[in-house]
């Protein structure tokens, strides 16, 4: 659709500048025209002059009127010379003829009439005056008639110009119109596009806030989560985190990233949130969660392009140890007084194939946190379409101590890392082992 | 016999006038000769299709022709004998001419009768 709009608006453009550069054409051709239509003028003057000295010498005899004659015979050589050359110009040969005759005539009555009287004034006979009324008479017609195609050919240009002047009124209008009617169009499909994409994040979001976990406080550890939706136009993604209190010292930690976005996706976050849910409490390995997980998924869904990253650990908060799988969610952090470091992942994204899963385990100290993210995290990018990667765990490392701020800063990093530029959404869940031995350790 | 002829000049000019009612001058009006102002004086002719052919033929044609004419000084006086609507058809008129037949009544061709295109016959206002 923009590109008809744009192509809408290349026509209008090219057709103005178009009609433009034939009206000035034409406006040139009009301009060359009235200029001869005036130095015929000047030529009719000059030769009716010629002929007025002519008549004065013969009756008076003053050498005044022969330089007269002469004056006005050299300027009409040079008049009838630029009349030629414009008429060539502008390829009128009807008329570039007829001044030919006119220049002939001319010339011949230099020579018939003007000559013999010139040589002797006194001998003025009514032969030669018949012969200068006729030479007259053509030269008057010749004239007229060169008038008359001038006027018709400006009468013409005048027409074309008008013409093209409406021509160029309806195809601005044609194509006002249909650029306007692209517009409208384009506008109504891009709102209605709109609405349904902000009814359909506006369910999402609903959905997704109702299946996220609330805080759940774990003894001797404090929980920080945060999410950050893409921008307007995109989307919600199928991100998850979840804290579940398995007992009263053990929790079941999950965060998980669908495939996909949109209603679909959200959906599937509230089938993973309390399937795993459900599984853990048969399962206590995370690794076991992990498969029948995996095979229930590929059961209910079908989809063999829907694919699910996910961690589960099992955090015991009484002796700190965390039982971990990875299905290939790799945006995984463990943040220590010795520094970050990531926790491999155990087996691959659930939903492609049925690998087996393995567990590993974490002693965790007080002081230490657990980050959970989702690849909205490594996956931002910077002005120069840099993604962070693994410079993820300096972010982690430089920020705050507690779990919330810990969770925060990072959302506030990737949002000025990103700008406007954020293509998924982004998941945090930290948990922050309290300093201090465990009360029940 | 040469008075005979005149009389039967006069008569069929006469008759021609009977039938062109429509002409701009008519019979028995007083006229003034005068032609275009590049060059006033007029030229008469002795016989009608002369008058035409001299205003549709090439110019060595209508100079071959200048012997069966006659040229009158302008504001020589006439009066109309006949006259014949639209009879001077040149591809260089926009629109045809009249063939008026007139006897000149003043200057040194007084007496004379010949025929003059329509648009070198102004009438007089006395």
């Amino acid at each position: 659709m923009t590109a008809f709009l744009l192509l809408t608006l290349a026509f209008a453009v090219q057709a103005t500048f178009e009609t433009r550069s034939q009206i000035d054409n034409t406006f040139a051709r009009q301009a060359e025209i009235q200029q001869s239509q005036i130095q015929l003028e000047e030529l009719l003057r000059l030769q009716i002059d010629e002929e007025n000295s002519l008549r004065g010498y013969s009756l008076t005899r003053d050498e005044f009127y022969v330089g007269q004659y002469r004056q006005a015979a050299s300027g009409y050589a040079a008049t009838e010379d630029a009349i030629r050359r414009t008429l060539a110009a502008q390829q009128l040969y009807g008329p570039s003829q007829l001044l030919g005759d006119y220049a002939r005539l001319q010339s011949e009555w230099r020579n018939e009439v003007a000559a013999p009287l010139l040589r002797n004034p006194r001998n003025r006979l009514v032969e030669l005056d018949k012969r200068n009324k006729l030479f007259s008479d053509y030269e008057t017609r010749t004239v007229a008639a060169i008038r008359e195609t001038l006027a018709a050919t400006n009468a013409s240009l005048v027409h074309s110009t008008q013409q093209q002047l409406d021509r160029s009124s309806y195809w601005r209008a044609f194509w006002l119109l249909v650029f306007g009617l692209l517009a409208i169009l384009f506008n109504a499909y891009r709102s209605r596009a709109n609405r349904e994409l902000e009814q359909e994040r506006t369910v999402t979001e609903i959905l997704q806030r109702a299946f996220r976990s609330e805080s759940v406080p774990l003894p001797h550890c404090e929980v920080g989560s945060a999410y950050l939706s893409a921008t307007d136009h995109m989307a919600v993604g199928g991100d998850v985190f979840d804290v579940y209190r398995l007992s009263s010292t053990q929790a079941l930690v999950l965060i998980a990233d669908v495939s996909g976005k949109g209603v679909d996706a959200a959906v599937l976050t509230a089938f993973i949130k309390f399937m795993i849910r459900a599984i853990a409490l048969r399962q206590s390995e995370p690794a076991a969660i992990l498969s029948e997980f995996n095979l229930a998924f590929s059961k209910a869904v079908g989809n063999p392009y829907l694919f699910v990253s996910m961690f589960v650990g099992v955090l015991d908060t009484s002796t700190l140890r965390l039982q971990y799988g990875s299905a290939g969610h790799d945006c995984t952090y463990v943040r220590s007084r010795n520094g970050v470091r990531q926790l491999p992942v155990t087996g691959p994204v659930l939903g492609v194939m049925e690998e087996p899963f393995s567990n590993e385990t974490v002693d965790l100290l007080p002081g230490d946190t657990l980050v959970l993210a989702t690849d909205g995290l490594t996956e931002v990018r910077n002005r120069a379409g840099e993604l962070l990667g693994d410079d993820a765990m300096g972010v982690i490392a430089r920020a705050g101590p507690h779990a919330q701020q810990l969770a925060d800063e990072l959302v506030a990093y990737v949002k000025e890392r990103g700008g406007r530029r954020l293509r998924d959404d982004l998941a945090i869940l930290a948990i922050r082992v309290l300093d201090g031995e465990p009360a029940d350790a | 016999m040469r008075k005979a002829v005149l009389a039967l000049m006069v008569l069929w000019l006469a008759g021609v006038g009977f039938a062109s009612a429509d002409c701009k001058v008519h019979r028995g009006v007083h006229v003034v000769l005068y032609s275009t102002t590049d060059d006033p004086s007029v030229l008469i002719w002795d016989s009608r299709p002369r008058l035409r052919e001299y205003y549709s033929a090439s110019f060595d044609a209508a100079q071959a022709m200048l012997p069966h004419a006659l040229l009158v000084a302008p504001g020589t006086h006439a009066q109309v004998l006949s006259c014949v609507q639209n009879y001077v058809v040149s591809p260089l008129f926009h629109s045809p001419d009249d063939a008026v037949g007139v006897t000149i009544t003043s200057g040194q061709h007084r007496g004379v009768i010949r025929w003059v295109l329509g648009s070198d016959v102004r009438t007089t206002h006395h």
